[in-house]
């Protein structure tokens, strides 16, 4: 006897899984809202990454400028250059808030 | 039925590719998740899996290149996962290896399964073969897949593929004594 035949004669191939109420209606909405959320956060990242790179290259700018004019007073505002530099990550603080708690 | 050719040519525009993807997840939802669902048995786990079949699915999609059908691509991705899946668990329980019918006793204690003890039984047969055989069977049995598509969803072939489904029933025959 085919023994394929066997096994379907015993059991049949009838699906005997059951899934919750409403869960296909439902499943697209959620797995679209978490592929958002990862776009979301790997943008927050890619302006987290520009930001430390602008703050290293204003540092050093800033470094460059400083040793070069030891002999004169120091008259250069410190905190200007870090406003600037957040100013150049385009990030403000509820972003941050936002991908600091968000949970994935 | 989708349109293949339309979808994938809005799937490479991005003004365009989350729009062409949710309808992607609407017409293989189903498909996908029974696939997953007969390798992992529990809803929880297939639920996890599906979702990860998508966004692994999603993050690939640059480099899909269009030489496979979209639904053999995401059927492979499913079924990598599922395997990979079972692996992990694997490491962290020991159901395969534990006592008879442990893993039929928690179906049949699952309020998402509604065959009956011989139907658990069944189940718990087919977890206790080697992964690819597993899905071998799976995808013969319960979804009547011919063995050229089932080539193309796990990259095996065909002569390889039937001497997986041949092996895999010859060991359920005897998990069930049913020729003696």
């Amino acid at each position: 006897m085919n023994e394929e035949k066997m096994i379907m004669d015993r059991f049949g191939n009838g699906n005997p899984f059951r899934i919750p109420e409403n869960y296909f209606n439902e499943f697209p909405q959620r797995i679209m809202k978490r592929i958002e959320r990862r776009r979301r956060r790997r943008r927050i990242i890619q302006w987290s990454i520009a930001a430390m790179l602008t703050g290293c290259v204003l540092g050093t700018s800033f470094l460059t400028d400083s040793i070069g004019e030891q002999s004169t007073p120091f008259e250069a505002d410190n905190s200007q250059y870090i406003e600037d530099a957040l100013d150049y990550s385009m990030i403000n603080n509820m972003e941050i808030a936002t991908y600091l708690t968000e949970a994935d | 039925m989708i349109d293949e050719a339309t979808i994938i040519t809005q799937l490479k525009d991005k003004s365009q590719r989350e729009k062409a993807f949710s309808t992607l997840v609407h017409e293989y939802q189903e498909a996908l998740y029974w696939q997953i669902r007969r390798l992992v048995l529990t809803h929880d786990d297939a639920d996890d899996v599906l979702q990860n079949t998508f966004i692994k699915a999603w993050m690939a999609l640059d480099d899909f290149r269009a030489e496979a059908k979209i639904s053999t691509w995401l059927f492979r991705i499913a079924i990598n996962e599922s395997l990979s899946f079972l692996e992990k668990k694997k490491h962290n329980t020991d159901i395969i290896s534990g006592t008879d019918g442990f893993l039929s006793n928690q179906l049949l204690a699952d309020p998402y399964f509604d065959g009956d003890e011989t139907q658990a039984l069944l189940q718990e047969a087919i977890a206790r073969l080697p992964d690819k055989q597993k899905a071998v069977f799976n995808l013969k049995y319960y979804q009547e897949m011919k063995y050229e598509d089932m080539s193309q969803v796990l990259g095996t072939s065909i002569g390889a593929l039937k001497a997986s489904y041949h092996h895999a029933v010859r060991k359920i025959i005897d998990f069930f004594q049913l020729d003696d």
